[in-house]
């Protein structure tokens, strides 16, 4: 399966953190979004996309608002989606599982536990 | 002619009287100095708001600061990881000739073998090289080498996750801020609350006023200071030789 991946991030240094961890994986498609409204922008112009990796805590619309509006638009109701934030209580995980989020990763990450977490996802589909 | 249960009553009536004013008289210097406290409290409430002023006047500072810092932080960030890059292409980039180099020494047996094939019958042709392919043989060390390369690689990937911490403190950072912020604001509104009401007003003309009939001193204090003492026997004797020279003027008078 040909992935593109939108890595979404208002950190240019996490963004880039996310994209060399997925060179290293063998994915070199990638598009980014510093925003859930970019990345919504994104998708929309860029059918392409596949696969979402996200932020929470992020201006203008946060991650969790991003996940909840990519589940209601029938274009991207399916779509793989990847939270990577430094949100870490029992109560948000639930909460971004509420809102069909596929996987969760807390920051600061491995790359070994990105890919494990990408394969979950991946072996699903 | 009085009944004894009536002057019994009286006599209760009485002692719950005098119980009434020994209360009164253990209350009234606990109020006196609670007053002198609020008294003594404008000042320190003057004080703290002009503290809170200059604080407000410094955060917007502080919180600018904090903002440079996080930017910083992320360009420096960034350079780094323009440099781990850059590292990361060129060990890619000799990783790949040292591959091709490898790849060779294939095509390099197979000559060296025809070689000595044809040299066969001449020993010294044949020893000069075999010693020869010995000096161009290189393939353990190009093999060493490379697996190093791996390892640079693969350290100077480790500096890259690291650099998450980046993220992490400028959250951490904006906490900060969002903190400070909080905590200033409530401090001014509690501070603008109590100048814009009467209470310093009434705290500064706070008093208790005494009645004329009263039977009590409200400046009455329980004080073994000797020095009191010896300000009244100055007065007294000051008053003293007053009274006498008053006295030798009604004299001459």
């Amino acid at each position: 399966m040909d992935l593109k991946f939108l890595v979404v991030d208002d950190s240019v240094t996490m963004r880039r953190i996310v994209v060399n961890s997925l060179k290293a994986l063998g994915y070199v498609n990638y598009v980014e979004a510093a925003d859930g409204q970019e990345a919504l922008g994104q998708l929309a112009a860029d059918s392409t996309i596949n696969f979402i990796i996200t932020d929470w805590n992020m201006p203008n619309m946060t991650g969790l608002e991003l996940t909840q509006a990519v589940r209601t638009d029938a274009n991207t109701a399916s779509m793989p989606i990847l939270m990577v934030t430094t949100r870490g209580v029992k109560e948000d995980i639930v909460q971004a599982l509420q809102a069909k989020v596929n996987n969760y990763v807390v920051k600061p990450f491995t790359p070994q536990v990105l890919k494990e977490k990408l394969d979950q996802i991946l072996e699903k589909l | 002619m009085v009944k004894t249960s009536s002057m019994n009553k009286v006599f209760e009536n009485l002692n719950n009287l005098k119980n009434a004013f020994k209360i009164g008289e253990k209350v009234v210097p606990i109020i006196q100095s609670l007053t002198e406290f609020m008294h003594e409290i404008v000042p320190l409430l003057e004080n703290i708001n002009s503290s809170i002023s200059e604080s407000a006047h410094q955060m917007p500072k502080a919180a600018n600061q904090i903002n440079d810092v996080t930017s910083a932080t992320e360009l420096a960030t960034t350079e780094i990881l323009d440099l781990v890059d850059q590292i990361s292409n060129r060990i890619m980039e000799i990783e790949t000739a040292i591959t091709e180099v490898i790849s060779e020494q294939d095509e390099r047996d197979e000559i060296f073998n025809k070689l000595k094939e044809l040299i066969k019958d001449n020993p010294d042709a044949l020893l000069l090289s075999e010693k020869l392919y010995e000096k161009n043989s290189n393939s353990e060390l190009f093999s060493f080498v490379k697996d190093k390369l791996g390892l640079i690689n693969d350290d100077s990937f480790k500096i890259t996750m690291s650099l998450q911490v980046q993220d992490i403190t400028s959250q951490q950072l904006l906490a900060v801020n969002h903190l400070i912020e909080n905590v200033m604001g409530k401090l001014q509104t509690l501070m603008s609350q109590i100048d814009s009401s009467d209470l310093k007003k009434e705290f500064a003309n706070l008093q208790i006023e005494v009645p004329e009939d009263a039977h009590y001193d409200p400046n009455a204090k329980y004080n073994h200071d000797e020095e009191r003492q010896q300000k009244v026997d100055d007065i007294v004797e000051k008053q003293k030789e007053q009274a006498s020279q008053d006295e030798i003027d009604k004299l001459f008078a």
